[in-house]
């Protein structure tokens, strides 16, 4: 087919606008899919997608579209997640098209997301359709989104196309707006082959599989290729579409958007926004990649049970090549045993991942307390950074620690300023910029320490503003802090699992919290034990459980001396998973139940 | 070859009603014991003598409440047991009983087929209490029931008692105390009120509707424990005390790990390390025994392991203690930790709860193991 016929396309917008429905009826309207296999948000295809409702991975799509003027066009469309941890699946996406269809709720309007993704398409140069969608809603408001769309995004607000993923209204519109206003693939014409790998996933039964978007050239099976970061070459064993499904075709053509199977074995061997190309024929640059995306939330992730280590090990291999922001590397903790320190994209992308091992992977997991990367400077001079707390210098070799700040965007009605004010000021962030967006909305811009928004802030920002203020935020930076290191200590002992990193003044708070937590989960034993928050060697808080005095002693005869027995076995099994410190014994579980609930 | 066995237990799984907190395998009336299920219990006596040589030195019967047996009931089992097993060798014969299941009369027949000892389950002495309890017997039918059974002779008689009962004070179980004393009973069995699975008082627990404090419990234990060494009992294991001499044999053959034989439904024995239970299903139970089918249940052969960890367990609870023996090398820091904190003592290479360990017992087990 010609590459005047293609059009390549993503859908962007804020989560929850309606991006995966929209998509459903792009492949109905299309016949990709029959009206048999219809099935609700059908391009989530994982289990944890569709009950969170989220979409968490890109999925690409081929649809064939007989437009208007008689001719029929190949539609590769991208759908996105929406979801800030998620960005860089976007960002990822729009590197494989020429344009975005920008989502934005008919009622809800414009957000913090839809801003930043339209940032996003712009930087790529893409062209954008905006689409107001949920028009069937009661509270649907056309002229204030149009209004927005001019005042917040500026593009002109008649441009919005009126629709409904839900009703099905609008969808020809839509799909006639993709022929006519987003360009076709640009292609030099050397017929060199360059395809951007954008994504990749792996397939048990064939290795990895790599998403690709053909920038020039052509590929089919057989062929050698090179992988340019690399060097490695390998043949080419599939090449195919998604419709939505994974199928087979004879070459992928410039413009195409598809996959490629060669027999790459192992995680490491593709990396995302690399550039394939052929063996023989070489391009001589590589195409531009993607910047490398780092971790920035920390977290130790370990088995219930250690036996389980190699399998998590395994299982943690697996998801990287479906992940390629998440990493790991083996750790060990005193009070959990052998596991991973892990890092994450943001606090979304960790429950996500757990949640993926515990059942993608039947794994039964544990995490520590999320913390994010400090950089050191010693009194020596040296440099270092830590993303575990137990590794911080001694108070005394510190100079100075800094911490990741991020600039938060904070869309919010009028009437809730004063609150989030105070919200950001509790938790050591700045406001630096107030706009008005339109007549009841402004956007806060604020400095805040990525540590502070990692548990409760958006949770704090939706519940403070009823669910109508929205945030997106980009990194900015380190900044110095007063921050210390905070141990927990059972018995005098201090507990790794809890050690902290927190500012100075919100120690002691901190500090009793954990301590009155550790409290209700550690079983009274036979002595007092004694719980404390220190920083370097003073107390901070402390708890203590008095000694058990009894406990409570059944009968003991002939029938009874079974089910003592199977008490006893229970308790010398479960002295195998306590942790003695000092004359106490702590079973794991108690650990575990803080990390839990904390 | 058939293995000697000196003990038989014998389980009546019948109660006038069911109490709230009880998790023995009883029923209620209507369905009470029957001339059939008499014959049942000798017939599964009759099977098990083929594999077993029973001589008795020790007989209890237990339930359920054996004394609601009717008189003519009662003629029929003790006269089958007769038939069947040699008795000359019995010491001690115990029979449960509770107050309103029987008049002098049937005292009389208790003692006359050779009973010698009577567990009488009286748990409280305040009204109040017996009401939470769900029992059926006023104090004053308790009282004549003690007097019944000192009038047809029973000169070694037991008590069952109950403390931390929901609502009980420290006066009430004070006075309960000294009600008890007043009898001068030879033998006393307290229990602290534990929250048996399938139970009402479970389910009340667990909703959080009882008012519990262990640290209450505490003390509730320990003031029994001065009350009645000052009385002149022997605290010869956690739960039971005694006038010297009056210790319960067959129990304590329990504690010893000895072998038994449990004949009736729910009824559990350990003979060459095997255990099994009996059916616990009384008609069930029936109609299999009648016709000579297999009334095993619940079959355990038991290794090295498992009775290194019951000895462990029951034998610690005693006045002799439990051989150092049975705590593995790799406990010896805990044990070492144990003494010096005074849970534990040592007497000749036998280890032995201190008063301070006492009501700490299971903790205590379970760092040894
Ligand atoms: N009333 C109405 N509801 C819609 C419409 N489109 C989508 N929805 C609903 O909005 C919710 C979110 O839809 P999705 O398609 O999952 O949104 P999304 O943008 O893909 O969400 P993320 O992938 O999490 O960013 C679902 O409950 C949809 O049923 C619409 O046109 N009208
Ligand atoms: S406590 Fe005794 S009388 Fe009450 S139900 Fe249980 S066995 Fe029967
Ligand atoms: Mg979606």
């Amino acid at each position: 087919m010609s590459l005047e016929l293609t059009r390549n396309f993503s859908i962007i917008a804020h989560i929850d606008h309606g991006k995966t429905t929209l998509s459903d009826r792009l492949l109905e309207f299309t016949q990709t899919i029959t009206m048999r296999q219809r099935q609700d948000q059908l391009l989530d295809a994982m289990d944890l997608e569709r009950e969170r409702g989220i979409t968490i991975k890109a999925h690409p799509v081929t649809m064939l579209y007989p437009a208007q003027d008689g001719k029929t066009y190949k539609l590769n469309l991208l759908d996105t997640p929406g979801h800030v941890d998620f960005s860089y699946e976007v960002s990822r996406s729009l590197a494989a098209c020429e344009g975005a269809l920008l989502l934005v709720d008919a009622a809800q309007g414009v957000e913090a997301q839809t801003v930043a993704n339209l940032h996003l398409a712009n930087q790529q140069k893409l062209h954008v359709v905006p689409v107001i969608n949920k028009v069937d809603l009661p509270a649907a408001d056309l002229p204030k989104v149009r209004r927005q769309l001019e005042e917040i995004l500026a593009i002109p607000g008649e441009d919005g196309i009126p629709a409904s993923a839900k009703m099905g209204i609008g969808i020809e519109d839509i799909l006639e707006a993709i022929v006519s206003r987003i360009p076709h693939p640009e292609v030099p014409q050397d017929n060199v082959l360059r395809a951007l790998v954008f994504d990749s996933v792996f397939d048990t039964y064939r290795g990895v599989v790599s998403y690709v978007r053909l920038m020039s050239g052509s590929i089919k099976r057989g062929v050698q290729i090179r992988m340019f970061s690399t060097n490695k070459t390998y043949e080419v064993k599939e090449v195919g579409v998604f419709t939505p499904k994974m199928t087979a075709r004879d070459v992928l053509e410039p413009g195409d958007v598809g996959y490629l199977i060669a027999n790459m074995k192992s995680s490491t061997e593709v990396k995302i926004g690399d550039t394939v190309t052929d063996a023989q024929r070489p391009c001589i640059e590589a195409l531009p990649g993607f910047k490398e995306i780092h971790p920035m939330v920390f977290s130790g992730i370990y088995p219930v049970s250690s036996e389980d280590f190699e399998q998590l090990k395994l299982a943690m291999g697996k998801l990287q090549i479906n992940d390629a922001a998440f990493s790991y590397q083996a750790e060990s903790s005193a009070a959990l045993g052998f596991g991973f320190r892990c890092g994450f994209l943001g606090l979304l992308h960790m429950e996500i991942v757990q949640e993926r091992l515990r059942r993608e992977y039947n794994m039964d997991v544990i995490s520590t307390y999320p913390g994010v990367v400090y950089e050191i400077t010693k009194t020596n001079g040296e440099e270092i950074t830590v993303d575990n707390p137990c590794y911080l210098p001694e108070p005394q070799e510190i100079q100075e620690i800094r911490e990741p700040m991020v600039k938060a965007f904070i869309l919010i009605p009028n009437d809730y300023i004063g609150e989030m004010m105070q919200l950001v000021m509790e938790k050591r962030g700045e406001v630096t910029i107030t706009e008005t967006l339109d007549d009841n909305r402004v956007m806060l811009t604020c400095g805040l320490p990525l540590n502070e928004i990692l548990v409760d802030f958006n949770d704090r920002l939706k519940s403070l503003t009823r669910g109508y203020g929205s945030m997106d935020y980009e990194y900015d930076g380190y900044q110095a802090a007063n921050l210390v290191k905070m141990d927990m200590l059972i018995a005098g002992e201090p507990v790794d699992a809890f050690a902290t990193i927190v500012h100075r003044e919100k120690a002691e708070s901190r500090g009793r919290h954990l301590a009155a937590k550790l409290k209700e989960v550690i079983p009274q034993q036979l002595f007092v034990v004694a719980i404390q928050a220190a920083i370097g060697g003073k107390i901070i808080a402390r708890e203590s459980i008095s000694a058990m005095r009894k406990d409570v002693t059944a009968k003991c005869y002939g029938g009874d001396i079974s089910r003592k027995r199977k008490l006893l076995e229970k308790q010398k099994e479960g002295k195998k998973k306590m942790k003695a410190i000092g004359k106490i014994n702590i079973p794991q579980e108690a650990f575990i139940k803080v990390l839990k609930t904390d | 070859m058939s293995t000697l066995v000196r003990r038989l237990y014998l389980h009546v799984p019948f109660c006038a009603r069911e109490c709230p907190y009880c998790g023995f395998y009883k029923h209620t009336p209507g369905r009470l014991a029957s001339t059939d299920f008499i014959d049942a219990l000798l017939a599964e006596l009759s099977l098990r003598l083929e594999t077993v040589q029973m001589i008795p030195e020790s007989i209890f019967m237990g339930g359920g409440t054996p004394s609601l047996l009717s008189r003519s009931h009662w003629l029929r089992l003790a006269s089958g047991l007769a038939d069947r097993i040699d008795l000359a060798a019995v010491r001690e014969w115990t029979l449960e009983a509770n107050p309103r299941t029987f008049d002098a009369a049937k005292a009389e027949a208790f003692r006359a087929a050779g009973v010698n000892r009577v567990s009488l389950g009286v748990q409280s002495w305040a009204p109040r209490t017996l009401a939470t309890l769900g029992r059926d017997h006023t104090p004053d039918q308790a009282r004549e029931a003690w007097r019944m059974l000192r009038g047809a002779g029973f000169n070694n008689l037991s008590l069952d008692l109950m403390f931390s009962i929901p609502g009980e004070t420290a006066e009430e179980w004070q006075q309960s105390l000294d009600e008890t004393l007043a009898l001068t009973p030879d033998h006393l069995s307290c229990y602290n009120l534990t929250y048996e699975e399938d139970t009402a008082f479970l389910t009340r627990h667990l909703a959080g509707e009882l008012d519990v404090d262990p640290d209450r419990d505490a003390d509730r234990y320990l003031e029994t424990l001065n009350r009645l060494e000052t009385s002149g009992f022997i605290h010869y294991e956690v739960s039971n005390w005694a006038r010297p001499g009056k210790e319960s044999r067959h129990n304590a053959a329990y504690w010893r790990g000895e072998d038994y034989l449990g004949i009736g439904p729910g009824a559990v024995s350990t003979i060459n390390g095997q255990r099994w239970k009996t059916l616990p299903d009384t008609a069930a139970y029936t109609r299999a025994a009648l016709s000579g089918e297999n009334v095993r249940t619940e079959v355990e052969d038991l290794t090295a392991e498992d009775l290194r960890l019951e000895a462990l367990g029951t034998r610690l609870r005693t006045i002799e203690g439990a051989p150092e023996s049975l705590v593995k090398p790799s406990a010896a820091e805990e044990v070492a930790l144990l003494v010096a904190e005074g849970f534990l003592k040592r007497r000749e290479r036998r280890l032995l709860l201190t008063r301070r360990g006492m009501p700490l017992v299971d903790s205590i087990v379970g760092r040894l193991v």
